[in-house]
């Protein structure tokens, strides 16, 4: 990169015009396969470790002397370490890789700069470890969404800078004639998502703004997280995928544009309806309310277009596992949805708020919808850039059954849990510590939901690595799942 | 036609709209909020923590304790916080102006604690606020049997003594199956002092001048010392 | 507080909301933002990939005829 006139064309289509050309699928998935392959296999690691926090928080919270004598593995610290390796580590390196690769695709162009994508993962990983053993040691900031301690963020920063400046060199050399909408949500959260995280890193860590103003900013980042950074990358992926895996187009792409300037508009307003009721000025709390009530028309929107989008392929679901990955974390994004938007209600919100059914909310959340997404996704993605089947459908069937079984559980669980929590802490008459005694029998329902759930990580971590180590067969271009009929019975009449 | 810097333009101006309305407009109209100066007290509220409160605030942090805690009263008619004795009054954004973070919490899998240090209190002649915590803190099924708070022995220390039993040693306050073996006592470390401190010293009794707008409860021996509170009437 | 202050002060600001939102959609048509729409669903499908052919399948399942 010597060279400034080659380091401008690398940087630029005008200064290159020879390089436009439209590449074929198959060279554009094989472009993402090294920084890909880093993502997906870092994220798997950090859903493993996140899972294993999970259940040790999990069982403390009914069992409170199970490993008591640690210091570093008491609740506050576990819990916090749990929430971030699943968000930071699992969530974050998975939707960066789903991000590349349909960023390659949509914009039919061959991954550019990889060795700056693999610096930028790097860096990622390095901050989260980082972060992770800083949190479990002591230096949590108890922000929470933002508990890294100030060492490990400007690994993080970097990191994501590097990932925006790809993402937009990328968008650039883009050789598609049509912005498709999934683009418009990867881009569009991969451009907010730096923004919020350091407006909060600096008013809440490195020059902390005074009393609740922290609050504000903490609930403004923390919500926004979610609603502009996974909410629009598990669309982006739903958008995708779901008509991809059928062959048909989405059922009406006015109501997909509509739904992703609605959810731009009313989705970053909505994060003060943690602080109803709480020492923040009036005026805030109702625009919040007003902002997670207008949640709706996106969420309704965003519904019926995939449920129109399936209708007539249902058959699809028992063919194909992305499909079911995705069309139950799309119907998991519409009731999560709903339930957040009722949730800001204020004489809901009054019962709901400070209890366990805000830990339901926040599983069908980040894990019926996000996750479940993410794991659709992979099983699309992977295929196609190692070349090669998996290697075990009974494996993805485990995995599929157990966490959406084990999801449900753990929701409803939790969520009876958390009402009868809210409605008797609402009674003085009730002493504070029987409503403790009360949630633990659900607290324990929780802890086998989420053993059932780690089954499902389990089976797909064992998949996932054999897939790796599986040798490919000669010569194949592409995995056998997606050739097509002809090209299967040309190949058999060879024989 | 080329629709990317539109698109991103609507982008922008949705996220910039949320900052400026809910961080810059916040910032600006109640970031600088100062305290009170009590003329009758010489005081002014919220008062800064004694040194060892602000570093068990730090441990208050570390160990999490904001994840099952919240430190905030929400008004009357709006859940049972004053009913259940968790404050006197609704908090508001100046009790929390000289905390260089807060810990407002958004979880009460255990009861608030904003004013914790009203419930358990030192007085001159008794230690019966910090001894409640420390046998508390050291293991909670002591106090509160039932409670699912986590056990924080790795707070104290169980060693040998040596010469005169320490005066600090909290052996006295255990249960016997709690009780180390002959000779041996149980001695806080530095952070369960400064974290009990900490404890000690959460309180928003003051009322000021916008807390008579939401509403306090009667507090006959305190009108004396909150000097404003018979104007909320 | 009284309710009814919460509810005239959100009233408005999802009134306001709803305006700018519309305003935006209306611009958006204005702009020619809108146009296009079947252009726009079908940019996913090429002659590799085309409509009507299902790409995801379990393994060792043959895939079904496009």
């Amino acid at each position: 990169m010597a060279n400034p006139s080659s380091l401008a064309a690398s940087l630029s289509p005008e200064a290159s015009p020879d390089l436009v050309k439209r590449a074929e699928l198959s060279e554009i998935d094989a472009s993402t396969k090294a920084p890909a392959i880093f993502l997906l296999g870092s994220s798997v690691l950090w859903l493993l470790l996140g899972t294993v926090f999970a259940l040790i928080a999990s069982f403390k919270m009914h069992s409170p002397n199970f490993l008591g004598d640690y210091e570093w593995l008491t609740f506050g610290r576990i819990r916090t370490a749990h929430l971030n390796a699943v968000v930071y580590g699992w969530s974050v390196n998975a939707s960066f890789a789903v991000a590349i690769w349909l960023m390659a695709r949509l914009a039919r162009g061959v991954l550019r700069h990889t060795g700056l994508l693999f610096t930028a993962t790097v860096f990622w990983n390095l901050g989260v470890t980082i972060g992770i053993a800083g949190i479990l040691l002591g230096d949590s900031t108890s922000i929470e969404w933002l508990e890294f301690p100030p060492y490990a963020t400007p690994l993080l920063f970097v990191a994501y800078a590097l990932i925006g400046a790809w993402a937009i060199i990328t968008f650039r050399f883009g050789k598609s004639n049509h912005i498709y909408v999934s683009q418009w949500y990867i881009l569009a959260a991969l451009f907010w998502f730096p923004w919020l995280y350091s407006v909060a890193q600096i008013m809440m860590i490195f020059s902390p703004a005074r009393g609740t103003v922290q609050s504000l900013v903490n609930w403004w980042f923390a919500h926004n997280v979610l609603g502009l950074w996974f909410t629009p990358i598990g669309l982006a992926a739903v958008y995708y995928f779901l008509p991809k895996v059928l062959g048909k187009p989405i059922h009406s792409y006015y109501l997909s544009v509509l739904g992703f300037w609605s959810l731009a508009i009313f989705y970053n307003w909505a994060g003060v309806h943690h602080l109803i009721g709480g020492p923040v000025p009036v005026w805030v709390q109702s625009a919040g309310i007003a902002a997670s009530f207008m949640m709706v028309v996106p969420v309704v929107v965003t519904a019926i277009n995939h449920h129109m989008t399936m209708v007539g392929s249902f058959g699809a679901l028992k063919t194909s596992p992305t499909l079911r990955f995705i069309v139950f974390g799309a119907v998991s994004y519409t009731l999560a949805s709903l339930q957040g938007s009722s949730m800001a209600l204020r004489s809901w919100n009054e019962v709901t708020h400070f209890t366990h059914y805000t830990v339901g909310h926040s599983h069908l959340g980040m894990y019926a919808f996000f996750t479940m997404v993410m794991f659709g996704a992979i099983y699309y993605i992977l295929p196609r850039i190692l070349l090669k089947e998996w290697p075990s459908a009974p494996l993805i069937s485990v995995h599929f059954w157990t966490t959406a079984v084990g999801v449900i559980f753990y929701v409803v669980a939790i969520s009876v849990g958390g009402l009868k929590q809210g409605f008797e802490m609402n009674n003085a008459d009730i002493p504070f510590i029987e409503t403790v005694k009360n949630t633990i029998i659900y607290l324990e329902l929780r802890s086998y939901a989420g053993v059932l759930m780690t089954v499902g990580h389990i089976a797909f971590a064992v998949n996932f690595t054999w897939m790796l180590a599986k040798r490919r067969k000669a010569g194949a271009t592409a995995p056998t799942l997606f050739r097509t009929g002809p090209e299967i019975e040309l190949e058999a009449s060879a024989r | 036609m080329n629709r990317a810097p539109l698109i991103f333009l609507g982008i922008f101006f949705a996220l910039a709209f949320s900052w400026t309305g809910i961080v810059l407009v916040n910032q600006i109209s109640y970031g600088d909020l100062t305290p009170v100066y009590d003329e009758n007290d010489g005081i002014a509220y919220p008062q800064a923590l004694p040194g060892i409160a602000q570093q068990g605030r730090l441990v208050y942090q570390d160990l999490g304790c904001v994840y099952c805690h919240t430190q905030q009263v929400r008004r009357p008619g709006f859940g049972a916080d004053i009913e259940r004795g968790w404050g006197e009054r609704q908090s508001v954004a100046r009790d929390y102006i000289r905390e260089p973070r807060v810990f407002l919490g958004s979880m009460r899998t255990g009861p608030d604690l904003r004013n914790v240090g009203t419930r358990y209190v030192d007085t001159p002649t008794s230690k019966a606020g910090s001894e409640w915590h420390h046998r508390h803190l050291y293991d909670p099924q002591i106090t509160s049997p039932g409670s699912n708070m986590p056990p924080f022995k790795f707070l104290y220390e169980t060693r040998k003594i040596v010469g005169e039993p320490s005066v600090n040693a909290i052996t006295h306050l255990l249960p016997e199956q709690y009780q180390p073996e002959a000779g041996y006592e149980v001695v806080p470390t530095k952070r369960a002092e400064s974290l009990v401190a900490y404890l000690l010293s959460l309180k928003d009794t003051y009322a000021y001048p916008e807390t008579n707008n939401v509403y306090v409860e009667p507090a006959p021996e305190e009108t004396k010392a909150a000097g404003q509170k018979e104007e909320s009437k | 507080m009284e309710d009814w202050f919460y509810y005239l002060v959100a009233l408005p600001i999802a009134l306001l909301f709803l305006g700018s939102a519309v305003y935006a959609l209306y611009w958006a048509s204005r702009n020619g933002q809108l146009k296009e729409f079947e252009r726009g669903a079908a940019s996913i499908f090429d002659e590799e990939e085309p409509v009507g052919l299902e790409t995801d399948h379990f393994p060792g399942k043959s895939p079904r005829r496009g």
